[in-house]
């Protein structure tokens, strides 16, 4: 096609706002009084409040993918056997939370669970503990608001076409439905449990609008330090916790991506 | 039953904002008293009003630039044979994954305030950095509604009736690529209105956008913010209703 040309905006794009200030981001991390040095990265591994918050944000990734994997499978199962026209409606539910405001789903949040929430009032009334919002609990239970959406809108597709055939053909070989789940469904599954988890995962790294709407600059996590650091002008130690997280996260999607090789 | 709880919990955080705005007082389990106060209080604020302005300003800027530069890249990258287009759409799912938004801050405010790129004051630096968090979501788009037409028979049909690339683009492609071009706008536009967090430290103290007001606000006074909350809300809803329209015609 002589039509190639029509790239390059889109390439002067990508090299203009994504890679050079990456590369910029990389050359402040690795640069100390304009020489090159470890010195940021030495001070991120070597400082407990800096381990912490990549601990913390590791864990949180994790254990919010696997609650949006877990909710996720059985949501999009549920959704692919609605009726056309309902399913329509619910799938475009599940675009909103993606594009809606961190803010506004911090907002709706505070109303149902802060301290004096709706949700919280009929908990006490019930004699039952509140849930507070503003702890790690709280953080774990807002954030599928987001993510079970996304992870069902990822395997979509996928289901909805392994779902009918499958599932009767191993219920007429007499498979009982847990089998069918296990040896059947599941493993064809696998490549769309693994493109949402990895979606899922990524954004779980980086996840902080919400996190500093409810809970401010509380929460150790890697996102939030970046915040904070950004915010008092250090940018070079953001830099390096910037970098630090890019390739923690780069690492996990391709451990991600070797499970699915593995399998196939 | 489990799936009916599962709507509920992603319908009442939206829903209650809406419901808080529009209630007098809202301290026991139901809310009570109608009121637009918190809407008319927003409505005739000194600081809300140009906030609102410079938003959708910024909005329809961001748009702007996705649209320009992303319907040529996604159609170029789309069209192009061989290993390099399916290799550079590749990279457009990964990028927004490998790299998180948050890195955009520190990564703009060091490559953008200095030569040979120095842009003096926020306004640009914020345009860009909501153009760029968009332009994956939007050649996203784009891309699905390509692979809905048939382009290379479209492109050759043009092509042999004599229709050079300018009157192509302008008659063939972008007729039936609209509705896409329209949605990803919209996804851009939300997206880019609602935008608080890389905004927060783009912005510095001179480009003060509704959703920084409203970050304000979530501390200070919970009604003006629960009517900021429920029009962004309504924008987003709107957007994606409007995306909703699109693709069903």
């Amino acid at each position: 096609m002589r039509e190639r040309w029509l790239i390059l905006p889109g390439v002067g794009f990508l090299l203009f706002f994504f890679g050079y200030p990456f590369l910029t981001l990389l050359q402040e991390s690795l640069t100390s009084s304009g020489h090159l040095s470890f010195v940021h990265y030495m001070r991120a591994l070597s400082s407990p409040l800096d381990l912490e918050a990549w601990r913390n944000t590791i864990l949180f990734a994790l254990g919010s993918t696997l609650l949006a994997v877990l909710g996720g499978i059985f949501i999009a199962y549920w959704v692919a056997q609605l009726p056309l026209a309902l399913k329509r409606v619910i799938l475009s539910l599940f675009a909103i939370p993606v594009s809606l405001s961190g803010l506004v789903v911090a907002f709706g949040f505070i109303v149902l669970l802060g301290r004096n929430g709706i949700l919280n009032q009929i908990l006490a009334d019930l004699g039952l503990p509140p849930l507070n919002l503003f702890s790690w609990a709280g953080l774990i239970s807002v954030f599928p608001f987001y993510n079970i959406p996304l992870f069902s809108l990822t395997l979509a597709p996928l289901i909805e076409q392994k779902v009918g055939e499958l599932m009767e053909a191993a219920r007429a070989s007499g498979a009982r439905p847990l089998q069918a789940w296990r040896y059947v469904l599941l493993p064809s599954l696998l490549p769309g449990i693994l493109a949402g988890a990895s979606i899922v995962f990524a954004g779980m790294m980086g996840a902080f609008g919400t996190t500093l709407a409810l809970t401010g600059l509380n929460k150790n996590l890697l996102s939030i330090q970046i915040y904070a650091l950004v915010s008092n002008f250090e940018l070079s130690k953001a830099s390096a916790l910037g970098v630090i997280l890019v390739l923690t996260t780069g690492f996990g999607l391709y451990l991600l991506t070797r499970i699915e090789r593995r399998q196939a | 039953m489990a799936f009916i709880l599962f709507l509920a919990y992603l319908l009442l955080p939206m829903l209650a904002p809406v419901v808080y705005s529009f209630s007098r007082v809202w301290t026991g389990l139901l809310p009570q008293g109608f009121t637009f106060a918190w809407y008319h209080r927003v409505l005739t604020d000194p600081a809300y009003v140009p906030a609102a302005r410079l938003s959708l300003t910024i909005a329809a800027l961001a748009v702007l630039i996705n649209v320009l530069v992303g319907v040529p890249t996604a159609y170029a990258s789309y069209t192009w044979r061989g290993r390099l287009g399916p290799a550079f759409r590749r990279l457009m799912q990964v990028l927004p994954l490998v790299v998180p938004p948050i890195i955009l801050a520190p990564g703009f405010l060091i490559a953008f305030n200095r030569p040979p790129f120095a842009l003096s004051g926020s306004f640009w630096l914020v345009v860009f950095g909501h153009t760029a968090l968009g332009f994956p979501f939007f050649l996203r788009t784009v891309y699905a509604g390509l692979s809905g037409i048939d382009v290379t028979l479209l492109n050759e049909a043009a092509q042999v009736s004599g229709a050079r690339l300018l009157a192509r683009l302008r008659y063939v492609l972008v007729p039936n690529l609209l509705p896409s071009i329209l949605s990803g706008s919209l996804v851009v536009f939300a997206i880019s209105m609602g935008e608080f967090e890389i905004t927060s430290l783009l912005a510095g103290f001179g480009t003060i956008t509704l959703p920084l007001l409203l970050f304000q606000s979530l501390r200070e006074d919970f009604r003006v913010a629960s009517a900021v909350a429920s029009l962004l809300l309504y924008t987003t809803l709107v957007a994606l209703l409007g995306l909703s329209l699109l693709r069903r015609r």
